[in-house]
């Protein structure tokens, strides 16, 4: 379609933008705060630290010889980026609506820079995830990590495609953010994260890996914990993935022009 | 003609009232909302315009009048709902103090954080950076946080990151109003530069002088619609106009309702119907040039017998000061009478020995005993001067100005000077 692709090159041309929206964002973050970037590791590390306690000490859960921190941390990183990036983006515009019905540019900019603010976030965090590795002598640097920019790409399209939509359909309708937060929330026990997929009944997963994050976990633990390549799962997350990112930009661009008028 | 920026049939429609629309209107499925409803706003209607490169166009008109939207949908803040906007090249607007600028972030951080917004390369930032910097006059401020900015220091910025985008199309709000006076010349003088190099302007503000010094054209809008487009002066003399007839309107429908307004005691035996000011054409004027002739044009209609009624013909200056007024009593002339159901026209031929600024005209036909009005027009119309030379004050007294050639001091005069020197005798006489 045309006008989409007038779309991408405007947001191309916009780059320069969506640089510095993304520094602003980190900056404003992180001004009058004391610790900083430190919160990027504190959110994941104290979330694993109390299911820790809980799936090692009073309902111990097998997880194959992996130490339970580190199970449950290198799903954790992965999930608190998606978490985090979501809920940004689905407030992006309309805390910034002063802007939106003040200024032109490109409305996606702000949601997008959202999530890529918290990709920096991440960054913090998985560097976190190899000293933990470290610690527990697990082998670092295996030929496996070439899937890696695979799997966070799949992980990008899904945040964006599910983060736009939340992001329009937030300025309509006020409800969305509160629905997106309690999303969330089931989203976190629906993925294997704090648990094993070996608990899942066998019978249930081909309707558990309809859930793209449950695909995106196992990838980063079978290429992190395990050294091996990602199992077929990822594929179905990839379609789902993918699909999620036309819906999303297709809608955003769909209901864009709306937003300056609805302050 | 070429153009940098074209209006076409432009309309915008807002939804009001309360009520969240469905997922099917925001999708745009269904049925189109009804034009008609009571639910719908239209904020600008059937508007169009052409403006060439190099001009500079005023917007002026009421609150509501549809200005801002305008401005919106000129930076594609948002859609027109029909018609067509075109702009040629790059456009930089201005809307709203401080939009743009994150409170948190320092000066230094935001000048970059808006010219990205305004479209602006990193690369070309850096380039005009210290030009922003100067311009806006926050040296010292550059590492504070804007958030600690007065609103002056932060409209100066806003202005001085806006006019350095290089815009082939600049749109400014009334977000000036906040700068010091001098300030606001700067910022004219930086307009003035950018026309020079082929930019239009569009420049909103209830600043009347601001608009005649800036503008060459004058855009005035009411309720959303184009009510006059002509230059800057004329638009300006329009507004008052445009507003009065609207107030006049309403005064009326109040009237009818029995909202019994306090009015002058008029009988309204006779009204008047027709208040206009004509050059030596005879056309229309609202824009007179200094110490030119025009004639006031009264008409009016009598119900009841008028015996040599008085008219009158008062002039209010710029500030509202009295600059003229006298009836037909005052010049020692004898009216005629009229029978009810005549018509009668009386013409007052002036000569504007004024200065530049708006003028206020109001009018009356009063009893011959001046015990009552027939009728009376407060502020029947407004025009404004130009063309004169650029003395301060109301009238234009025509200053001839001559030197004698240079005489040596004289050596007669003992004590003091000349001048106080009969002051002195005087004194000492008492």
């Amino acid at each position: 379609m045309p006008m989409d692709a007038f779309a991408f090159k405007e947001l191309h041309l916009h780059r320069e933008l969506l640089a510095a929206w993304t520094v602003r964002t980190v900056r404003a973050r992180y001004k009058q705060s004391v610790l900083g970037g430190l919160w990027a590791i504190l959110q994941p590390a104290a979330t694993v630290a109390i299911f820790t306690v809980i799936f090692t000490l009073f309902i111990p859960i097998d997880t194959a010889n992996v130490p339970y921190v580190l199970f449950a941390y290198s799903a954790m990183a992965p999930w608190t980026f998606l978490s985090t990036a979501i809920t940004d983006m689905v407030d992006a515009l309309t805390v910034n609506m002063n802007l939106v019905s003040k200024i032109y540019f490109p409305r996606e900019v702000l949601p997008i820079a959202a999530m890529l603010a918290r990709l920096l976030d991440f960054a913090i965090a998985a560097s976190v995830l190899l000293i933990i590795m470290l610690f527990y002598g697990w082998p670092i640097l295996a030929a496996s990590w070439v899937y890696l920019p695979l799997i966070v790409t799949i992980q990008l399209a899904l945040i964006l495609g599910v983060g736009l939509i939340g992001a329009a359909c937030n300025v309509f309708y006020r409800d969305v953010k509160h629905l997106f937060a309690l999303g969330l929330q089931i989203w976190l026990y629906a993925t294997p994260i704090v648990y094993p997929i070996s608990v899942v009944p066998e019978h249930l997963r081909w309707l558990y890996f309809l859930n793209p994050m449950a695909g995106i976990i196992e990838a980063y633990r079978a290429v992190l914990l395990q050294q091996q390549a990602p199992a077929s799962t990822l594929v179905i997350a990839a379609m789902i993935a993918a699909f999620m990112l036309a819906a999303g930009y297709l809608f955003f661009k769909r209901v864009e022009a709306q937003f300056a008028d609805l302050v | 003609m070429s153009y940098s920026i074209r209006f076409d049939n432009v309309s915008k429609r807002y939804r009001i009232g309360r009520g969240l629309p469905s997922l099917r209107q925001i999708l745009g499925l269904g049925r189109a909302e009804n034009p008609q409803s009571a639910n719908v706003h239209w904020a600008v209607r059937d508007v169009s315009w052409q403006l060439a490169p190099g001009e500079a166009m005023a917007i002026i008109g009421p609150n509501g009048a549809g200005k801002t939207t305008t401005l919106k949908l000129l930076s594609r803040v948002t859609q027109p709902t029909s018609g067509a906007i075109d702009i040629r090249g790059r456009y930089a607007a201005l809307i709203e103090l401080g939009a743009g600028f994150h409170p948190d972030l320092t000066g230094r951080e935001n000048i970059f954080l808006n010219g990205a917004i305004l479209g602006m390369k990193r690369s070309e930032i850096r380039r005009r950076f210290d030009q922003i910097v100067d311009f806006a006059g926050i040296e010292q401020y550059l590492d504070t946080p804007v958030k600690r900015y007065s609103s002056g220091m932060t409209a100066r910025l806003g202005f001085a990151v806006a006019a350095h985008v290089d815009p082939d199309v600049l749109l400014i709000d009334e977000v000036l109003a906040v700068g010091d006076y001098a300030f606001r010349m700067k910022c004219y003088a930086r307009m003035n530069e950018l026309r020079e190099r082929g930019a239009s302007l569009i420049f909103v503000s209830h600043n009347m002088e601001d608009v005649r010094r800036v503008c060459d054209r004058g855009l005035v809008m009411y309720a959303g619609a184009k009510a006059f487009a002509g230059t800057a002066a004329e638009a300006v003399a329009e507004y008052a106009n445009v507003l009065r007839q609207n107030a006049s309107r309403s005064a009326k429908e109040a009237n009818g309702a029995g909202g019994g307004l306090a009015q002058r005691r008029m009988t309204h035996e006779a009204r008047i119907t027709r208040v206009d000011l004509v050059g030596e054409d005879g056309h229309t004027r609202r824009a007179v040039i200094s110490g030119e002739k025009v004639s006031l044009v009264v008409e009016f209609e009598c119900y009841a017998d008028v015996e040599q009624p008085v008219f009158a013909c008062i002039m209010h200056g710029p500030n509202g000061e009295l600059v003229y007024d006298t009836t037909t009593r005052v010049l020692g002339l004898t009216s005629p009478s009229y029978k009810a159901g005549q018509r009668g026209c009386i013409t007052y031929e002036l000569t504007a020995h004024l200065l530049d600024g708006s003028y206020t005209i109001s009018t009356d036909l009063a009893y011959a005993d001046l015990s009552c009005y027939y009728d009376f027009v407060a502020n029947a119309l407004t025009f404004s001067v130009v063309g004169g030379n650029r003395a301060k004050g109301v009238a234009n007294l025509w200053a001839n100005v001559e030197f004698l050639p240079p005489t040596p001091v004289e050596a007669t005069v003992i004590d003091g000077d000349s001048h106080s020197k009969e002051n002195g005798t005087q004194i000492l006489q008492i």
